[in-house]
């Protein structure tokens, strides 16, 4: 199967890797999406976290434009959102390939990442989640910034 | 349940406030192929769903889409911010700020005020899959769209995160169908509707 390669940034070496699966035989008058193949190519978190996806197969950019990089690139919250949103990607992908081993795996892998990125998070910028609310005595939940709040770089 | 994360899925930093962007932007908000709507079609639509990989997939979506509404709501506020009323007025946004001022409020680009008529839930496994299909396009065009009339480089950032999850989210929701029909009749697959019909559709398969 052919792909028109003008209208796409292919990542080398990676072939089939926007070509998945379709029953041998289908029913008429029911729509068919490919299944993504089993452990399919990924970008590493932080590439996937600026691109809106960590799978090649399924980058597909409007006007071949794409994001070069991400206001929160190189911080502490960049990293911790980058292994976040991995670890989101994965977790749709699973719940349609709930057996795919290879994926579970990374899935582990990001998730420890991500506990310990977490982990400096907080310590360094506050709570996260309630459980984090109370920091050393002090009710930390109502320090600024909230996520929506301008600000001219990351703390 | 639900709990708070104080932090956005994907950064918004909008360096140049902009109302005039603001007035389309919000279409995505409260509009018709917007982030409220998808989140609430998405978690209505699991209570019908039969199989478990459907049921955490809308689950996993809807709360995804949570979070983009989220971000959706931070452009607004941060392109409005500091807003004067000589801005106000130059942007073209009266109509907007008679009633909200500069609050996010879920309304249509055209001034509609959001409404659950915008997307259904049928109680049916291939129905609601095939909508939500749907959805995750149209909000894919609309994002094109805001792309062809924003020039803002900081706005466009996010849109393009945005836009990319609708084709994730499409792909997903094209494997849950497959998942579906897997399970039903397969001479007649709409021989029964596995969440109404659910003596019937053990004995098929």
């Amino acid at each position: 199967m052919h792909h028109d390669h003008m209208h796409h940034k292919e990542p080398e070496a990676l072939p089939d890797y926007k070509v998945g699966r379709l029953p041998r035989s289908a029913p008429l008058a029911v729509p068919f999406v490919p299944f993504q193949s089993d452990n399919p190519p990924q970008y590493s978190p932080e590439e996937g976290f600026t691109r809106g996806t960590i799978f090649p197969g399924l980058d597909l950019p409007f006007h071949n434009t794409v994001n070069e990089s991400n206001p929160n690139a190189g911080t502490l919250l960049g990293e911790m959102q980058s292994l976040s949103f991995a670890l989101t990607d994965l977790h749709l992908y699973l719940d349609t390939h709930p057996h795919d081993h290879d994926v579970i795996r990374i899935f582990e892998e990001y998730n420890q990442r991500l506990a310990q990125s977490r982990k400096r998070y907080v310590e360094t910028n506050g709570p996260l989640t309630l459980t984090d609310a109370v920091q050393d005595g002090k009710y930390a939940w109502l320090q600024d910034p909230w996520p929506w709040d301008y600000q001219e770089r990351t703390v | 349940m639900f709990i708070y994360e104080k932090k956005l899925q994907y950064p918004v930093r909008i360096k140049n406030p902009n109302p005039a962007l603001a007035k389309f932007i919000i279409s995505q908000y409260g509009g018709p192929d917007g982030e409220l709507g998808a989140s609430l079609r998405y978690l209505s639509q699991r209570y019908a769903m039969p199989y478990p990989e459907l049921k955490g997939l809308l689950t996993d979506i809807g709360t995804e889409e949570l979070g983009h509404l989220e971000m959706v709501a931070t452009i607004v506020h941060q392109l409005t911010r500091n807003m004067t009323e000589e801005e106000v007025k130059r942007a073209g946004l009266e109509a907007y700020f008679v009633d909200h001022t500069a609050g996010v409020y879920p309304q249509f680009a055209s001034g509609t005020p959001w409404t659950a008529a915008t997307f259904q839930v049928k109680g049916d496994v291939i129905t609601d899959l095939v909508e939500d299909m749907a959805a995750e396009q149209k909000a894919r065009t609309t994002y094109d769209n805001i792309l062809r009339l924003s020039d803002d480089p900081d706005v466009n950032n996010v849109i393009r995160f945005l836009r990319e999850r609708e084709i994730v989210h499409f792909q997903r929701f094209g494997e849950a169908v497959e998942l579906a029909r897997e399970r039903l009749n397969q001479k007649n697959v709409y021989m029964f509707n596995p969440a109404f019909d659910r003596k019937r559709a053990v004995s098929h398969t």
